[in-house]
């Protein structure tokens, strides 16, 4: 425990020198205070706190679709844009030389020649990675919790669920940056490779996406619209689904694993949010559930979505703690 | 007889085809203060790491205070100054001093004392609280001393401690070593700096290639293959001197020099000398410095080496 806490309070410490840390905690509060900026009034919503707003029949003080349109930008959009995008790669660059430093000539000797099992220090130092990570979206997600209360009146402690799911996320690129710092000591190799993982998973779900609808449903997009497909055609792509969907089960699913979130939060303590319902509300003021897309959204199971990734960051963990007990320094 | 601090039986490292460690069998006895001398490249660094488990060995057979080298409880109780050591530049001197308290299992209460009380042994208490980045390199090496000894450790492995410290740094480090020798423990120090480790180690090894070339107490290694010279009252008189050449000793000018285990073994040269009218001024025991021993084992091995 005692030499746990030793490498825990070094990353910490690691965290305060690091000027990324500090410019991404202030674009966090700045993102939480313009979600604290939307409220409801008895005319509809307002944003910069009552500076603009729209009118709307069913989203003003008290309704109850305002949490869920407020849960909708919560886990829609800034957890989606700013938290699993924008700060991830924020804090893939921060925490990128946490193992080629430690590696460094002169640096990881006296760590390793203490009473201290080199697989146990790599995990402590992997799992010390993920505290940018979970710092962030604590501080965040603690400041939303606040705002909920303030504008629509509820606690919602679901929203909490958005600290595991991108702590994960994160893990999952954090574990392809360790893998290739422990090998190469590059901290530009450790990123990029990270990062090209990322955007394959990306690719290789947008992959699986297309091969879903075409087999499913027979449409493919289309530059205007959605074109059909020929009974063959579709035929032929649930033939060929799980060839073309290999990358996406191989990969780990981030964008997947941070849209659980939306599987989590609950409205009012109870009702399931539903994306649907927001989106045809946004785009028609009718809050129907449409169930068809709302099963598209789920077909993998949260044990899929989150195992297969996880198997993919122990295949890296492996390959990276065997590397790091493995080598002389 | 208490057992050696350190007793390497055989201890080998390969990197592919090149040898960086050789067959190297090695003691250093407890509460001594050991110097392992060696041109840069010689492998004393690597030889300090594979006891640390830094570096995994090819062969090891030995033990490191009584256990096999490579057990990992007994680390607690060695301390360890890289060469080039490099600590966070983010953290402060007690707060490196700390971090490796914790690797140590040093409970908290006592890591905190003992930071206290070696940063002032080793002049840092003023500068505690700042960063390393701003340190000078001597200044490092300081905390660096207090690291290693945070966890009261029974033998510490001090890798190039002075490298890069001026000389008044240098003298402190030399205290400090003398002190932790007081202190009843074993300091193992890696040195290319001859002059350094001759003012405070009981034994030395020199390393070269690889491999020991020679080891042995200071008095044993530079007495060995004595020599005396004996001056004359002016030049050695010509038929003298070809005579003494002719027996293969060296002489020049007024200087006679001679090879003999001790005082006894020269005592028939002098007779002859008197017995021929020389007037004998001066009789002396000459010495090789530890340069000389140093620079002839590392000789030899190059040869052996090239052959």
């Amino acid at each position: 425990m005692r030499q746990f806490v030793a490498v825990f309070v070094d990353a910490l410490r690691l965290l305060r020198a690091r000027a990324l840390f500090w410019i991404t905690l202030g674009i966090s509060a700045l993102a939480a205070v313009l979600y604290l900026s939307i409220g409801f009034d008895e005319n509809g919503v307002t944003f910069l706190f009552g500076a603009s707003g729209f009118e709307s029949e069913f989203l003003r003080e008290g309704s109850p679709l305002a949490e869920m349109f407020y849960l909708g930008i919560f886990s829609m959009i800034i957890v989606n844009l700013w938290l699993s995008w924008i700060a991830v790669i924020l804090a893939l660059i921060t925490c990128a030389p946490v193992f080629p430093e430690f590696m460094a000539e002169g640096s990881a000797g006296v760590a390793l020649s203490k009473p201290i099992s080199r697989i146990k220090l790599f995990f402590y130092k992997y799992l010390s990675g993920l505290l940018f990570a979970f710092l962030q979206t604590g501080i965040f997600c603690a400041i939303v919790f606040l705002a909920i209360r303030l504008q629509v009146g509820t606690w919602n402690p679901s929203v909490f669920w958005a600290v595991p799911l991108v702590v994960l996320m994160f893990s999952y690129l954090w574990s392809v940056m360790v893998a290739v710092g422990v090998r190469t000591r590059s901290v530009m190799a450790s990123v990029l490779a990270s990062l090209l993982v990322w955007f394959g998973a990306w690719i290789a779900k947008t992959v699986e996406e297309y091969a879903w609808t075409a087999a499913e449903f027979g449409e493919v997009p289309a530059a205007q619209g959605s074109m059909r497909l020929t009974e063959a055609e579709q035929k032929g792509w649930r033939d060929r689904y799980s060839q073309v969907s290999l990358a996406y089960t191989l990969l780990p699913k981030t964008s997947d694993t941070v849209n659980l979130l939306q599987r989590l939060v609950t409205v009012q303590g109870q009702k399931k949010f539903a994306v649907s319902e927001l989106l045809n509300l946004m785009a028609t003021g009718a809050p129907v559930r449409d169930d068809e897309v709302e099963e598209a959204l789920e077909r993998h199971s949260v044990g899929f979505i989150i195992g297969s990734s996880l198997a993919f960051e122990a295949v890296m963990l492996a390959f990276a703690g065997w590397s790091f007990c493995r080598r002389d320094y | 007889m208490e057992a050696a601090a350190v007793e390497i039986e055989h201890l080998s490292k390969r990197y592919g085809r090149f040898e960086a460690l050789r067959e190297v069998a090695l003691s250093v006895p407890r509460g001594s203060v050991f110097g392992l001398l060696g041109p840069n490249g010689a492998g004393k660094s690597t030889l300090v790491k594979s006891l640390l488990t830094i570096v995994r060995p090819t062969e090891c057979r030995g033990t490191l205070l009584g256990e096999r080298i490579g057990h990992r409880r007994t680390l607690a109780k060695v301390g360890y100054l890289p060469e080039h050591a490099r600590f966070p530049e983010y953290l402060t001197g007690r707060q490196i001093v700390g971090f490796t308290a914790g690797l140590a299992k040093v409970p908290a209460k006592q890591a905190k004392r003992r930071a206290e009380e070696l940063l002032e042994t080793v002049g840092m208490k003023d500068w505690a609280d700042r960063k390393n980045g701003t340190y000078s390199k001597g200044m490092r090496q300081r905390v660096g001393l207090a690291q290693a000894l945070v966890n009261d450790p029974e033998i510490v492995f001090l890798d190039e401690p002075t490298d890069g410290v001026d000389p008044g740094g240098r003298i402190e480090i030399r205290k400090i070593i003398e002190r932790m020798r007081e202190e009843g423990r074993t300091v193992f120090v890696n040195s290319h700096l001859l002059g350094e480790v001759e003012q405070v180690a009981d034994e030395v090894a020199i390393m070269a290639h690889g491999r020991i070339a020679e080891s042995g107490t200071l008095e044993s290694l530079t007495r060995r293959d004595n020599r005396y010279e004996i001056r004359t009252l002016g030049p050695v008189p010509a038929e003298v001197r070809a005579e003494l050449e002719g027996d293969g000793l060296e002489v020049a000018g007024d200087r006679i020099a001679s090879t003999a285990a001790d005082a006894k073994g020269v005592q028939q040269l002098i007779d002859r000398l008197r017995s021929r009218g020389v007037v004998i001024r001066e009789m002396k025991e000459l010495r090789f410095t530890l340069e000389e021993v140093f620079l002839k084992a590392v000789q030899s091995v190059g040869k052996e080496e090239s052959r």
